[in-house]
């Protein structure tokens, strides 16, 4: 009896001794792992075996061993251990240390066979240990059982694609599925992926147990942190589930000290595995779960511990809705009454009116010597404090107060003005004593103080204030003023210009004829002020002038400043500004009208002495503007040229002829003709007189005459210009101007 | 403890009377064969030491120097004289200085507690000596040579020469690796778990994470240690009764309780340690080395 075991006590020491020749020089693994095979085998004691095991699960989980060798060492130990799990082995220990020792060898395996494809066997013999130990899983006894999750998660691990760090140095790169080639001929990638998601669900199924083991929970837990940082397509996945697992929903009454233990232990690991998760990666597209998932879990540990110590709460409804006494509580008592004195007899103040106390202790405490802003520390937290019916009480009191006052005044006003026409201002001044507020009941007053504000422009009435009489303003200064009004309108002109208006097609198109000069503050608005400001305001004035001698006609006037402003500020862009100069020339045009119908009134009706002569702008102006932009128009600007003759007033000779000068440049000899022919063929009124300017035009100029020709022909087929066809000018009638719009 | 001797005498029946031979705990053994190689052999008292199996411990705070460096003296002083090592998770050993904004400052791993001793008494002794700091750095130098920051530990990596450099506790750790850390703070029991999951679980060896929660001064690391080694002693019976369950004795004798594992007793231990001890909130989880 003896003697084995002292045999026993003997190799254990000797073994012992093996360990630490290893532990203190790596390099004897290979040596003595070989050795120790045999005698720590299938066959052998049990504390053979389990010295084995544990010695199996140091090497292989070394840091100290090579790879490479711990790959070469692989086979033999994989032939072992699944001998001894065959045996089967029943001892916790030895199970345990076995499952360890195969977690770490599986990657070393895997990798070894990627390499070494032809090496079927070892692969052959991990994935039986696999299967065993994934079957017998269940079964195992508890310590066991954490091992093999374990097991499970480093299998996941190898068999879920990874990063390939650097793909020209293939040994560099971490174990996964991502580091097999597609062809090989023992890993099939599509069903080592498949049973690597089988795994992970049965792996994350501890989460969804009715209740939670939680040794296997914080296991499991414990060992996801790798798993999501390193592979990213299932990061999610399990992030998720962990999401899902409330630790105190796992768990069944009675709540004994180990149970809360237990749970405690779950929502902290839990915790940890997230924030672990959140540190490496702040911007975790799940971040916002995560921090609130954690944030629940504080709040239910807090939940978990009060639950102990609870009373019960109040039930959630009145159970007996007539009964008084459950109403009163959950309905709270209004609040009292207030008592409100009438208010204190004597002349009426702002003191008296929000007195609301009867304590003169209170009522004569002036609140002026407090600091203000200690007066608004102890105010605003008392306003938040004063409940809704009390205030509107107090407020209602002093309204109804109010009101009595002033109707008092009213009738007293009444009888003082019945009595003596006096100023009820004086009598009224000595009650009005604005700084006199008492303030103990300053929160209602603040309250109040906006009504108070609606009612007080009767109290304070003020005396008219006359402004003083301006300084004479010289004709110079008027005329500085007056022009530095007008510069700020086309400073608005300009501005309106730029700002976009995209509204503006709606509204005009609705408004059309029914619109309003001026109405709608955009760019036309301010320019027909602008023309307005010219034409009709300053009109009358000027006739005064003339007749008062040129020295003053040299002035310009501010009229006249403003056409010149208006000539430049359309000449600067005279396309897209045409719109300004047509409505400039209709208001000139309508004010020469005006003023000479205004003016043929008042020479019939005077003597002919003081015949009133109009000067008449539109004439000029039109011109002007004309001479301005014809230099620069081309033989495309058709549009723009025919619009402005066909949207003027009145087309005069001085007009067309202008529109004729157009024919001397070769390449606006179309131009010129085409807009005549349009004033031609719509603008009746100034046929007569376009027809000659083109028969001036067809005489004239050599280049206008197939263009001209055809006009003539088919306007004035009669004219003797196409039958002679010569030089010879020929005296164009002047018509009366007669064109209207 | 006490039983191989008299067990080896009783002469039971069955062939493992003696220490049930204990496969993990063979670091002492060869800790004792290091230092006489046939003792084992020869004589019964060396196999004292050896029969029983012992967890191993980490005790951790935030500087390696007062709670986690208590708590390795009592457990590595006990009688049973658990295998541990201890660490700090702070980013610098921080020791009070002669004004809370001016601490004496040293760096993990390279500066050794005789340093930190020489250089405080140096600077003054009284302020030093009378704030307890001297005495304490006076323990730690007794217990092993300097402060080591958890998160540079690499488990797994052999610890042989810290045994050869007579540390406390040295004795079964030299394989690098702990069954249980015990950690002095809640900041420590997070960065704990924080950082065992950055180095990636690699070992696939499980390790009992708790927390016990003690002050940071000399009279409550007193009381905390204390209560550490309570723990300790629990946790590690229930591991020796699991390894006598399926063991030698054989885990057909056990009955039901008995026959529970040790990892699924420790919720239970702890819970019944924290009614004892009321005023040192514990935390605890499983993770991975």
């Amino acid at each position: 009896m003896a003697q084995p075991m002292d045999n026993v006590v003997d190799q254990v020491a000797q073994l012992n001794a093996a360990r630490s020749l290893v532990l203190g020089d790596a390099a004897f693994y290979p040596q003595i792992v070989n050795g120790i095979l045999p005698i720590v085998g299938a066959s052998t004691r049990l504390e053979l075996r389990r010295w084995g095991a544990n010695f199996l699960a140091e090497t292989f989980a070394s840091p100290m061993l090579a790879v490479a060798q711990k790959e070469q060492l692989a086979p033999n130990v994989l032939q072992t251990i699944r001998e001894i799990l065959e045996l089967p082995e029943t001892d916790t220990t030895v199970l345990q240390s076995l499952v360890q020792t195969s977690a770490s060898l599986y990657p070393l395996v895997f990798r070894h066979v990627v390499n070494q494809p032809q090496d079927g066997k070892s692969w052959e013999m991990m994935s039986a240990i696999k299967q065993d130990i994934l079957r017998r899983m269940d079964s195992f006894p508890c310590p066991v059982k954490l091992c093999c999750a374990k097991f499970i998660q480093r299998v996941v691990q190898v068999q879920t694609p990874g990063l390939i760090s650097d793909p020209r140095r293939p040994d560099q790169n971490e174990t996964s599925l991502a580091v097999v080639p597609r062809n090989h001929a023992v890993l099939s990638i599509p069903n080592l992926e498949a049973e690597s998601s089988g795994l992970l669900d049965r792996l994350l199924d501890v989460f969804q147990e009715e209740t939670s083991d939680a040794l296997l929970v914080n296991a499991t837990l414990n060992c996801l942190a790798p798993l999501i940082r390193t592979r990213q397509s299932v990061a999610n996945k399990i992030i998720n589930a962990v999401l899902e697992f409330y630790p105190a929903k796992h768990v069944r009454p009675p709540f004994t000290p180990t149970i809360r233990v237990s749970v405690k232990s779950m929502e902290r690991t839990a915790r940890a595995l997230l924030i672990n998760i959140l540190k490496k990666n702040p911007n975790h597209p799940l971040a916002g779960r995560m921090q609130a998932y954690i944030e629940r879990l504080m709040q239910s540990r807090l939940e978990a511990t009060d639950d102990a110590s609870r009373k019960r709460g109040l039930p959630n409804e009145p159970t007996d809705g007539l009964d008084n006494a459950k109403r009163a509580r959950l309905n709270a008592l209004p609040p009292p009454m207030l008592k409100i004195p009438p208010m204190a007899p004597g002349p009426a103040s702002f003191d008296r009116l929000f007195t609301l106390t009867e304590d003169t202790g209170l009522s004569s405490f002036d609140v002026k010597q407090l600091p203000i802003d200690l007066v608004l520390k102890i105010v605003v937290p008392l306003l938040s404090q004063v409940h809704d019916s009390t205030l509107a009480q107090a407020v209602d009191a002093v309204r109804a107060r109010y009101q009595t006052i002033t109707k008092d005044q009213n009738l007293q006003r009444q009888q003082q003005q019945k009595a003596a026409a006096q100023d009820e201002d004086d009598d009224y001044e000595p009650e009005y004593q604005p700084m006199d507020v008492a303030s103990v009941v300053s929160e209602e007053a603040s309250a109040v103080a906006a009504e108070v504000a609606d009612l007080q422009p009767e109290l304070v009435s003020l005396g008219p204030f006359v402004l003083p009489q301006p300084p004479p303003l010289s004709e110079e200064e008027a005329g500085e003023i007056g022009r530095s009004a007008v510069a700020r309108v086309f400073g608005m002109l300009n501005a309106a210009e730029t700002s976009p208006a995209p509204a503006k097609g709606q509204s005009q198109q609705k408004l059309g004829f029914a619109r309003l000069a001026g109405s709608t503050f955009d760019r036309d608005a301010w320019s027909v002020l602008l023309a307005r400001l010219a034409t009709r305001a300053p009109a009358g004035l000027e006739n005064d002038r003339q007749t008062k001698g040129d020295a003053v006609r040299r002035q310009t006037t501010i009229a006249e400043s403003i056409r010149e402003t208006l000539y430049r500020f359309i000449l600067e862009d005279f396309r897209g500004r045409l719109n300004i100069a047509v409505i400039w020339l209709n208001e000139e045009w309508y004010n020469d009208r005006i003023q000479m119908k205004s003016a043929a009134n008042q020479r019939d009706g005077t003597e002919e002495d003081s015949e009133p002569t109009v000067a008449l702008n539109y004439d000029t102006w039109a011109t002007r503007l004309l001479d301005g932009f014809l230099a620069y128009l081309d033989s495309r600007d058709i549009k723009v040229l025919v619009r402005f003759l066909s949207e003027v007033p009145e087309i005069t000779i001085a007009i067309t002829q202008r529109v004729a000068s157009l024919a001397k440049d070769p390449e606006r000899v179309n131009l010129c003709v085409q807009s005549l022919m349009y004033l031609i063929m719509f603008r009746p009124p100034a046929r007569e007189m376009c027809l000659n300017t083109v028969e001036d035009v067809y005489q004239t100029y050599e280049e206008s005459r197939p263009a001209a020709g055809k006009v003539l022909t088919k306007w004035r087929p009669q004219s003797t210009v196409l039958e002679t066809a010569t030089n010879a000018p020929e005296s164009s009638e002047i018509k009366p101007i007669t064109s209207e719009p | 403890m006490a039983y191989d001797p008299r067990r080896t005498n009783s002469g039971t029946s069955t062939p493992q009377p003696p220490p049930p031979p204990p496969p993990p705990p063979e670091t002492s053994t060869q800790a004792d064969m290091a230092s006489t190689a046939q003792a084992l052999e020869t004589a019964n008292p060396a196999s004292a030491a050896t029969d029983s199996y012992k967890l191993k411990f980490c005790t951790v705070c935030a500087s390696n120097n007062n709670r986690s460096m208590e708590a390795h003296l009592q457990l590595s002083g006990a009688p049973t004289a658990f295998p541990v090592i201890s660490f700090g998770t702070g980013s610098l050993v921080r020791l009070p200085g002669p004004s809370i904004t001016q601490p004496n400052v040293y760096s993990f791993n390279t500066t050794s507690y005789n340093q930190m001793y020489e250089e405080l008494s140096g600077k003054d002794e009284r302020l030093y000596r009378s704030n307890g700091i001297l005495n304490m750095l006076d323990r730690n130098r007794q217990l092993k040579w300097g402060p080591e920051r958890f998160q540079d530990w690499v488990p797994g990596v052999p610890r042989v020469d810290h045994l050869s450099k007579g540390d406390k506790g040295a004795i079964g750790t030299e394989g690098g690796v702990v069954d249980v850390i015990i950690t002095c703070e809640e900041r420590c029991w997070d960065a704990v778990v924080d950082d065992l999951m950055n180095k990636g679980t690699a070992l696939n060896y499980p390790v009992h994470v708790f927390n016990v929660d003690i002050k940071d001064n000399h009279e409550e690391a007193l009381t905390g240690g204390k209560a550490i080694l309570d723990l300790a002693n629990r946790l590690n019976e229930a591991a020796v009764a699991e390894h006598r369950v399926h063991g030698s004795e054989g885990w057909e004798n056990g009955t039901g309780p008995a026959r529970q594992s040790f990892d699924e007793k420790v919720p239970e231990i702890l819970a019944d340690w924290q009614e004892k001890y009321p005023n040192l909130p514990a935390l605890w989880t499983l993770a991975w080395l």
